[in-house]
């Protein structure tokens, strides 16, 4: 039990993790690919939904805010065209009441046309601003050059109140600030602008209180320029426009654009500092003219989609180990008993029957096949008893059979030339069995001085009963010839005594010649044997014609006929079994006569022995060593010259 | 100029009344150069001239000053405060003191009227009765010269120092520098391709601009250090031109330490823009830089007698040294 098992290609565990641990396992993923898909896509969704909210919010509030700021200039203009008289005092009252009601306006000017407040005076703008020491009045001679300043002139092109793109107020600790101008009209004439100071200080504020995801807000003047914006570096210097071209980044032009344009909008775009994936929002203040944005990175609002993300893939992994040991274990749980089971396969085939498998209790198919197992070794154990003894009876008999052979052997004439003492023909035969004992024999003897009898037959069957009725029919062809009445009736008087008591139904195919030595001449029966052949000096063959006379020991009736031949000086009488031309190779080609005479006319001049050789050898390569059928074959060669001898 | 010009008009009279008290240069004091404006790549060869230590290695001492709306550089160098200033032909060609160009640092106008692609003003003609707005003074002097070149008869409107009537379109044309307004249309979100430019200089009117001018009497008395400040001069530029991006992060320190509200991108341009300028009919070999042409000279002095600004102007060879 000790042995180790060879390596499995394709162990059960492995394939079991393939099967059901994989497809679980992309089973998960998908689950959890698809959810966080599906909330990542809500959360944007949600995001940018907030998003709108709040910018549209913030830019309400602050357009409210500045709409209503607006009103104040407005009022005073319409205060001014309804004045009957108009004088410096008189705006400067005015102004200063309204900046004490307006605590958002830090200052405020009235300017005119040249003469157009008084014939007598080129220009006239008058201003208060609020200072540390309060509301201060700045002569309305101080300044000369209003009428091109932006909120003065821009207005007066316009026609219409204008917003100024804001600036850093010089005075008042450089404050963010921008200005509302409002034309006066008198008698339907341009007459002048009410302008009013506004401090943008609060808007950073506004912005600072808005908490949007750790993403910021930002506003953008009509032009672009950052009005507030988280890092004070860029208001009043860059712009959408400006950190395009630095940053090399075309898209932040289109969305300026589109926010100058005063479009809302929601787009994805790559933070301009940390480069991460961002959303933005924009949202117009139409009183203004500017634009309200608010930027949220995308990492921030998929933060909680994303834990619980990876969540769902701590618990998918925690599952799947589960699964995973779970295969292992009851992989582990059958293979662990295939591999006792293999191991006493193992034990069992090198021999040791007496073992049995124990310790597999599990109400299971295996338990089912260790017992199986069990019986078989123990079926085998006796089998191969059983089988011991029988090997023990046929190896006895095989050893009688061997004796057999020997002595069957030895019934047929073996030594070669078999009459030395006669030069006028050369024999030579031989019989190669399929089995220990052969069905086919073989004989000659000479019946007088000139005449041999020549024999070969074919018993139907093969190995002892085989030979024994060979031995029979041998001994009997012997006794009927001596009495020389010819061939067709010696086998005419075999046949009668063979099928009178032929109680097993064994019968024999024979051709039997007797063969004057002196002239050549050859007389012959045929019981059903192959026709023999005679090979011509020439190369050519002819045939010793069947006389169509049935084998021996059929019927005890049945008549025989003879057949007459001459071998000429050289020629060669060839009677052989159907072993020969039945002879196949594996794939069961047959060896035919065709190829037997071909082998014979090539080599008809060799001496016999050798033609036999030649012929053994290729009968054997033939059937590459695996005979089925016994092979016999006499050969009777008149020698050339023999004509002399007679 | 929103509400700060009736204090910056204020600040202008203040600091005149301590300018005129000063007392006279002494020697040995560092050398000043004073250019017209705020820190910004109009002044790149200068600031890279000091930087680079361009004018030590012509053994001078050099202060690079800037301008800003109270202070001209003009009231410098006759006050005696500054040796060498950045002035324009149109305006150094009406003074009533004679000084000296040394060397003629840009040699195209840059200045340059704009009008919007959808105002439909294609050409000059066009602008007739439109609403152009044009800068006061000495930028006033070629776009008289272009209109009654063109015959034309727009409605004239002040322009401030920005560009924001123009951009809300409170006029239909505006005056323009090439290296810097109409740059900033552009950063304001308005496609070069919706714009249609007047280059001045494209109307047989380049007026060279900033060029190096000191009072007659230095150069007639130190002529060998106005030809080593010429050389640094060029030096700067040639150096800032080839060293862009450094010229710029020098630029922007300066802009910050001058707390001058400008981006990096405008001072780009700015710089390129300027570039051009330098290298016009020049080529960008820097030993042909810097010199005062006498056709330009003779046009710009022409308009200004055709306009009534002089009546003579000095001589060419009186005017100019190198």
């Amino acid at each position: 039990m000790s042995r180790r098992s060879p390596t499995v290609k394709s162990p059960i565990v492995r394939r079991l993790i393939l099967w059901i641990g994989i497809p679980l396992l992309l089973v998960y993923s998908a689950v959890a690919l698809t959810s966080y898909l599906q909330n990542k896509r809500a959360s944007l969704d949600r995001m940018n939904a907030y998003l709108l909210e709040l910018t549209g919010h913030q830019a309400a509030v602050i357009e409210t805010r500045f709409a209503a700021i607006s009103r104040t200039p407005a009022i005073i203009a319409e205060t001014i065209e309804g004045m009957k008289t108009l004088n410096e005092q008189r705006l400067y009252d005015l102004m200063e009441r309204r900046l004490a009601a307006d605590p958002e306006i830090f200052g405020m000017a009235v300017s005119f046309e040249p003469y157009a407040l008084d014939p007598k005076t080129a220009s006239s703008s008058t201003r208060v601003f609020r200072s540390d020491r309060g509301l201060e009045k700045v002569d309305s001679q101080a300044d000369k050059t209003y009428g091109t300043a932006d909120w003065y002139l821009i207005p007066k092109l316009l026609g219409r109140p204008y917003w100024t793109e804001p600036y850093f107020a010089a005075g008042g600790g450089n404050v963010l600030a921008c200005a509302f101008s409002h034309p006066i009209r008198l008698k339907g004439v341009f007459a002048g602008i009410v302008m009013a100071d506004i401090s943008l200080a609060e808007l950073e504020k506004t912005l600072r209180a808005v908490d949007v995801f750790s993403g910021y807000t930002f506003i953008v003047g009509r032009s672009g320029t950052f009005i507030a914006h988280p890092n004070p570096d860029f208001v009043l210097r860059e712009s959408p426009f400006s950190l395009a071209e630095t940053l090399g980044r075309p898209d932040l032009r289109a969305i300026g654009k589109n926010m100058i344009a005063g479009k809302q909008g929601i787009v994805a775009l790559a933070d301009i500092h940390s480069g991460e994936k961002s959303w933005m929002v924009y949202t117009p203040i139409p009183a203004t003219g500017w634009s309200y944005a608010a930027v949220i990175p995308e990492d921030k609002v998929l933060a909680p989609v994303r834990s619980q993300l990876y969540r769902q893939l701590v618990l998918m992994l925690a599952g799947l180990a589960v699964i995973f040991l779970g295969i292992v274990g009851t992989s582990y749980g059958i293979t662990n008993p295939l591999r006792k089971l293999t191991a006493f396969a193992g034990t069992i085939s090198a021999g040791n029957l007496d073992v049995r498998i124990e310790g597999i209790k599990r109400r299971d198919e295996i338990q089912r096949l260790a017992e199986v197992f069990n019986k078989m070794a123990a079926d085998l154990n006796q089998y191969i008893k059983d089988f011991a003894a029988a090997t023990q009876a046929k190896e006895a008999v095989e050893s009688e059979l061997r004796i057999a052979r020997q002595i069957q052997e030895s019934l047929l004439p073996r030594v070669f030339p078999a009459f030395p003492d006669r030069p006028e023909f050369d024999l030579y035969a031989k019989n190669s069995p399929a089995k220990d004992v052969a069905g086919d024999f073989y004989d000659f003897f000479f019946l007088d001085e000139d005449h041999m009898a020549v024999l070969i037959a074919d018993v139907s069957g093969k190995g002892v009963p085989a030979a024994l009725f060979m031995a029979v029919n041998r001994t009997l062809m012997k006794t009927v010839c001596q009495k020389g009445v010819g061939p067709a009736e010696s086998i005419r008087a075999a046949n009668e005594i063979l099928s009178r008591d032929n109680d097993a139904c064994m019968f024999t195919t024979m051709f039997l010649a007797v063969y004057n030595v002196k002239t050549g001449d050859l007389v012959y029966a045929n019981a059903g044997h192959n026709p023999p052949f005679v090979a011509r000096r020439d190369g050519s063959i002819r045939v010793l014609a069947s006389m169509g006379d049935a084998f021996l020991g059929v019927d005890a009736e049945a008549a025989y006929h003879e057949g007459r031949d001459r071998l000429d000086p050289g020629e060669l009488l060839v009677l052989y079994t159907d072993g020969v031309t039945e002879a196949v190779t594996p794939e069961g080609e047959f060896f035919g006569e065709e190829r037997f005479v071909r082998l014979v006319i090539d080599n008809r001049n060799e001496d016999l022995a050798s033609v036999w050789n030649r012929l053994s050898g290729d009968l054997d390569a033939f059937q590459k060593g695996r005979q089925f059928d016994d092979i016999t074959v006499v050969l009777l060669k008149r020698a050339l010259g023999g004509e002399s001898w007679a | 100029m929103k509400m700060r010009g009736w204090r910056r008009t204020a600040a202008g009279f203040l600091l005149a009344g301590i300018a005129l008290a000063t007392p006279p240069p002494q020697a040995g004091r560092m050398t000043v150069l004073q250019v017209q404006w705020v820190p910004q790549a109009q002044f790149a060869g200068y600031i890279m001239a000091k930087e680079k230590g361009l004018f030590e290695a012509e053994g001078l001492d050099v202060d690079v000053r800037f301008s800003d709306e109270n202070s001209s550089p003009i009231t410098e160098l006759f006050s005696g405060r500054a040796d060498f200033i950045t002035a324009w032909i149109s305006q150094t060609l009406t003074l009533n003191r004679p000084v000296v160009n040394i060397c003629q640092v840009l040699q195209k106008s840059m200045l340059m009227l704009v009008a919007k692609k959808e105002s439909g003003i294609r050409k000059p003609e066009d602008m007739n009765g439109k609403r152009v707005a044009i800068w006061g003074g000495d930028f006033s002097i070629q776009p008289t010269a272009f209109f009654r070149k063109y015959g034309i008869t727009p409605v004239l409107v002040p322009q401030s120092y920005n560009i924001d009537a123009f951009l809300v379109g409170a006029c239909d044309v505006a005056s323009a520098m090439y290296y810097n307004e109409y740059n900033k249309i552009y950063l304001s979100g308005v496609d070069q391709e919706d714009l249609v430019p007047f280059f001045y200089s494209d109307y047989g009117l380049n007026f060279p601009e900033d060029g190096i001018y000191c009072l007659r009497e230095t150069q007639a008395r130190d002529p060998e250090m106005c030809r080593k400040m010429r050389r640094a001069i060029l030096k700067g530029w040639e150096y800032a031109f080839a060293h862009a991006d450094e010229t710029l992060d020098v630029l922007m320190d300066y802009c910050a330490g001058y707390r001058v509200r400008t981006n990096r991108a405008q001072q780009k341009w700015m710089l390129e823009a300027i570039h051009q300028a330098v290298v016009f009919g020049a080529g960008p070999d820097a030993s042909r830089w810097g010199v005062l042409k006498k056709d330009d000279f003779q046009r710009v002095a022409d308009e200004l007698i055709r306009q009534g600004f002089v009546k003579t102007v000095p001589a060419y060879e009186d005017f100019y040294k190198e």
